[in-house]
């Protein structure tokens, strides 16, 4: 990747949502940094806003929150990503992951499912992180109006489910990778 | 590759916003419709592949829309989504045509399977109808189109008669393509290479015909300035074409017997000989042989032209090939007019094929070229040819109820040429009904 995405269009600012957990927040921090080449601040954290619950299914509207942070008054960064530990949705899926506007400023991850394994049994710390650090990628990128992947190894696969999210790499394919620094480099002028 | 297009129909915005955001970064090119009526609006404006569809909507349930999608638009697939969900909305959904159905919300990876599964089938759907066109691609003889077995036939015919260089005379109602034959037997002969000089016959007077087919030279007696090959030197090397021969008068019917007996003539005020080198194609709509009785035609000429004869069928008896014709032109007057016609629907080329044709293919080639023109919608549908079947005057007169229906029975029946099965189909009454009203009214059965 080349320097320029660095500029590109300013920080990513990180959002703190509930809460994500410390370690959580600096794993994401650090993998957009490092795959993105994108300098990311960790900005002060915000509540939820109380309109994205869905009393009947005790859940939160991904959409909501994608709304509410792309209208926060935060001009030194051009682009954000909510993190909670919150259960997330949109009115048409069960459940998701993360959400993210396509080509707009704000992303969305959740924690909450990341945990789970193979029956009630939970996955090892490290693997909650990788998924975690995923999902943030994968979001991210979508702000950078990135389509969903046919290349099934590829960070920008759609992932319905989490073993699927498991057989990725955490890696873009060449055509993505490609994409993302076209899509940066337009970004940042 | 064209992207997959999808129209996600919802009145509830967050679910319509939600689904097209998700259908987005799939890659698709996807566009919302609040409700039906602006749902089948955007439908008329261009194809989609793929349709998710709200049963309940304040302004026209889900399953009326479908009705409408599958009737006019079967190409698009539907799946149908809500909230409300029963098993008997689906099943009724299914009967109708859906191609599936999503109860909201939806697990991430039934819906990223549904559209997979759906995008699979609509590609099978669009092979099957590229290899239908590659398939009516097949059914063309140089120009001819007719997949019928006696247009078939007639391709085989010609391929024969191609090969050697015998006069042909082809006989056929006004309208059939007789030049087309001419053309295709033409191409297909050692002559392809020569010229193919057509000639009406039956578009000039006598003294201009002379002229046109054998040509002038200068001189007092013609009053020509200038000399002037005939038709007939310029077919040197090649096909003849005389087109209406039935019109020749009887004068210059013996001029030409000589021409293609002697392989030599005079040009109009000349006396030089020309000598020629041609292969004759003539046509009619005419039976010469009664003309022959007439004493309007000339026996022995008859005989030099029709070494070969080749009936060309009129276009009521290859009624299996009215569609394939009604496609081909449609896309031809489409392409010239530049007209946004995507199609013809069913109800439109079963009409087509009720009308007797008189012009024949020339005549459906007009009516498609009026009806391209005239267009309102995006596809052709069977009132738009609904004035092949108006008489004129007809709706000036003033009828009781009674009166119109037995009146349109009539015409039905005359339609079906007296087939009292397919009579009742297009009224949509059973036989005996139908035969029960043929009584009422005494109406004639003519076959």
């Amino acid at each position: 990747m080349d320097e320029k995405r660095a500029d590109a269009g300013g920080p990513l600012g990180l959002v703190p949502m509930g809460r994500p957990g410390e370690l959580a927040l600096r794993i994401v921090a650090a993998n957009l940094q490092g795959m993105l080449r994108l300098p990311v601040d960790i900005l002060s954290p915000l509540e939820v806003p109380e309109e994205a619950f869905f009393p009947r299914r005790r859940q939160y509207d991904a959409g909501v929150i994608l709304r509410y942070l792309g209208e926060l008054d935060l001009p030194a960064h051009p682009r954000l990503l909510g993190v909670t530990h919150l259960d997330l949705c949109i009115p048409i899926l069960t459940y998701v992951f993360g959400e993210a506007q396509l080509g707009g400023r704000a992303a969305v991850v959740s924690t909450f499912r990341l945990r789970q394994g193979q029956g009630k049994a939970q996955v090892s710390m490290e693997r909650f992180y990788e998924r975690l650090a995923k999902v943030a990628l994968h979001e991210v990128a979508h702000t950078f109006s990135l389509y969903h992947c046919e290349n099934a190894r590829c960070l920008m696969a759609f992932s319905p489910a989490l073993d699927r999210l498991d057989e990725i790499g955490l890696v873009f394919c060449d055509r993505c990778e490609y994409m993302l620094r076209q899509a940066s480099q337009g970004v940042g002028g | 590759m064209a992207r997959i297009k999808i129209l996600v129909i919802d009145d509830e915005l967050i679910v319509r916003e939600s689904l097209i955001g998700w259908l987005k970064k799939e890659g698709y090119e996807v566009r919302g419709a609040e409700g039906g009526r602006r749902a089948l609006e955007m439908l008329k404006e261009q194809d989609y592949d793929l349709a998710f569809l709200d049963f309940k909507m304040p302004d026209m349930n889900g399953i009326e829309v479908l009705g409408h999608i599958k009737g006019s638009y079967p190409q698009t697939l539907v799946v149908m989504i809500t909230a409300y969900g029963s098993v008997e909305n689906a099943v009724e959904a299914m009967k109708l045509g859906a191609n599936d159905y999503l109860m909201k919300p939806f697990e991430p990876e039934q819906l990223m399977l549904l559209v997979e599964k759906l995008l699979q089938q609509k590609k099978i759907i669009d092979e099957n109808l590229l290899l239908k066109a590659q398939a009516a691609e097949q059914t063309r003889y140089q120009d001819l189109i007719g997949a019928s077995p006696c247009m078939q036939e007639l391709f085989g015919l010609i391929e024969e008669v191609a090969r050697v260089d015998s006069p042909v005379l082809l006989r056929g109602e006004t309208g059939t393509g007789k030049e087309l034959v001419a053309k295709a037997i033409h191409a297909k002969s050692p002559r392809r290479y020569g010229p193919f000089i057509p000639i009406n016959c039956g578009a000039f007077s006598e003294s201009l015909l002379e002229s046109e087919l054998f040509g002038h030279e200068t001189g007092d007696f013609t009053g020509a300035t200038r000399g002037k090959k005939g038709r007939i030197e310029m077919s040197r090397g090649g096909t003849l074409f005389l087109d209406e021969v039935g019109e020749i008068p009887l004068k210059m019917q013996v001029d030409l017997l000589r021409v293609l007996q002697e392989k030599t003539f005079h040009r109009v005020g000349g006396n030089t000989n020309v000598e020629v080198d041609f292969r004759l194609v003539s046509a009619t709509h005419r039976d010469l042989t009664k003309e022959i009785e007439r004493g309007v035609f000339r026996q022995d000429f008859y005989f030099r032209l029709n070494v070969i004869e080749i009936e060309i069928p009129p276009l009521r008896r290859r009624e299996e090939d009215i569609p394939l014709l009604a496609r081909h032109f449609l896309e031809r007057f489409r392409r010239e007019t530049n007209q946004p016609v995507a199609g013809i629907r069913e109800d439109a080329l079963k009409m087509l094929q009720l009308y007797d044709w008189p012009g024949n293919v020339r005549e459906l080639e007009n009516a498609i070229e009026r009806t391209v023109v005239l267009a309102k919608g995006r596809y052709l549908t069977g009132e738009d040819f609904e004035f092949l079947f108006r008489s004129s005057g007809e709706e000036a007169i003033p009828r009781s109820l009674q009166d119109m229906e037995k009146h349109h029975i009539d015409r039905i029946l005359k339609l079906c040429h007296g087939n009292i099965s397919k009579a009742a189909g297009i009224l949509e009454i059973n036989r005996t009904t139908l035969h029960n009203k043929i009584k009422k009214y005494n109406l004639r059965i003519s076959r």
